[in-house]
């Protein structure tokens, strides 16, 4: 019996986790051009200005195509056609001091132009690249991934 | 001949099953400054510390190339749709609160009229506002009036007819001020709010 029910907790594990687990909103789309999606899990919503980004969810452009991402603290990203971003973990906590900005940059064209969270708490800042990691003090940087 | 065929292959393993090369270029920042950015692989690092400093990636065990210096031309051709689509500079206002009220101070009138303005004029995307207080009284305390105060100002505006496609409101307590005092001091420049409108 509490086999059973321990089974059945596990199988309903994965709707729990679902329903508590929502990602935190991140930024928003303020500019954009072309074709500009967002893959959010299985889902793949056309991207629009004032589109809320989620942590996690990774944000595409075509070809062309191009968007401008706005982070909760004032971090600006920046993606030219052909493009892929991921905010992979984010805090901007000014009440508690949490600040954590950590992104990769997996394919395509960046201007990255860092915010208060780059005036905060500098260290707190990782670009992450296919091939290297970034670590990036208050200012603006270009990055391209070639095909 | 074998030996350097496998060498060969080797580094065509490391080096290309990597994809495409990655650039990565210091330029300066909207208010004209130039900060400093630190590229690290498994082989090694580079700093970027200048504008126009540049360094490039082939592979994750090679240190990062020296560092060049960026032409303006590449720069365009590389990076002009990105350029292109940079969201514009967002508009900053602060509006003050009589203590431990929502009430606004009389001079905030006016800034009410020109946030409304602004989001009109720019067609706004986002409001966002956060609500702070000064470091009188209790944590719980100054929480819920720092969120009393930016719900007060969300539907201020709101009211007034400003204009947005979506509206974020957060509370900052008193641990954001924008003089930083000790604990316990009343300190009229960080009872207020602060709206961006982009």
């Amino acid at each position: 019996m509490k086999l059973l029910f321990c089974i059945v907790l596990l199988l309903m594990l994965p709707a729990i986790s679902t329903a508590a687990g929502e990602a935190a909103v991140v930024g928003h789309i303020q500019t954009l051009q072309g074709s500009v999606w967002i893959e959010r899990g299985a889902l793949r919503l056309g991207g629009e200005a004032g589109s809320e980004v989620r942590q996690g969810d990774i944000l595409r452009t075509g070809k062309p195509g191009a968007v401008g991402l706005v982070l909760l603290d004032n971090t600006t990203v920046s993606l030219g056609s052909g493009s892929e971003l991921v905010v992979r973990d984010y805090a901007f906590q000014p009440r508690e001091g949490k600040f954590t900005l950590v992104m990769q940059m997996l394919k395509g064209s960046f201007s990255y132009v860092s915010g208060l969270i780059g005036k905060l708490a500098p260290d707190a800042i990782r670009l992450q690249l296919p091939e290297a990691t970034i670590a990036v003090r208050g200012t603006k940087l270009l990055v391209e991934i070639g095909d | 001949m074998r030996a350097s065929y496998c060498l060969g292959l080797l580094l065509t393993v490391l080096l290309g099953a990597c994809g495409g090369r990655q650039s990565i270029v210091l330029v300066p920042d909207p208010d004209g400054r130039v900060g400093r950015a630190e590229v690290i692989t498994a082989g090694g690092k580079r700093l970027l510390d200048k504008s126009g400093d540049m360094t490039q990636v082939r592979s994750r065990i090679l240190q990062p190339s020296a560092v060049s210096t960026a032409q303006a031309g590449y720069l365009a051709e590389r990076f002009g749709e990105a350029l292109a689509i940079e969201p514009p500079a967002p508009e900053k206002f602060v509006l003050y609160f009589e203590t431990g009220t929502t009430v606004l101070k009389p001079p905030s009138h006016e800034v009410v009229n020109q946030i409304v303005a602004a989001s009109q004029r720019r067609k706004a995307i986002s409001i966002a506002i956060s609500g702070h207080t000064d470091t009188a009284g209790s944590v719980q305390l100054n929480d819920d009036l720092a969120r009393q105060r930016a719900d007060f100002v969300h539907q201020l505006l709101t009211l007034r007819g400003a204009e947005f496609k979506r509206i974020s409101v957060s509370s900052h307590g008193k641990g954001n001020p924008a003089v930083p005092t000790a604990d316990g001091v009343a300190e009229p420049r960080n009872r207020r709010a602060e709206i961006t409108v982009y």
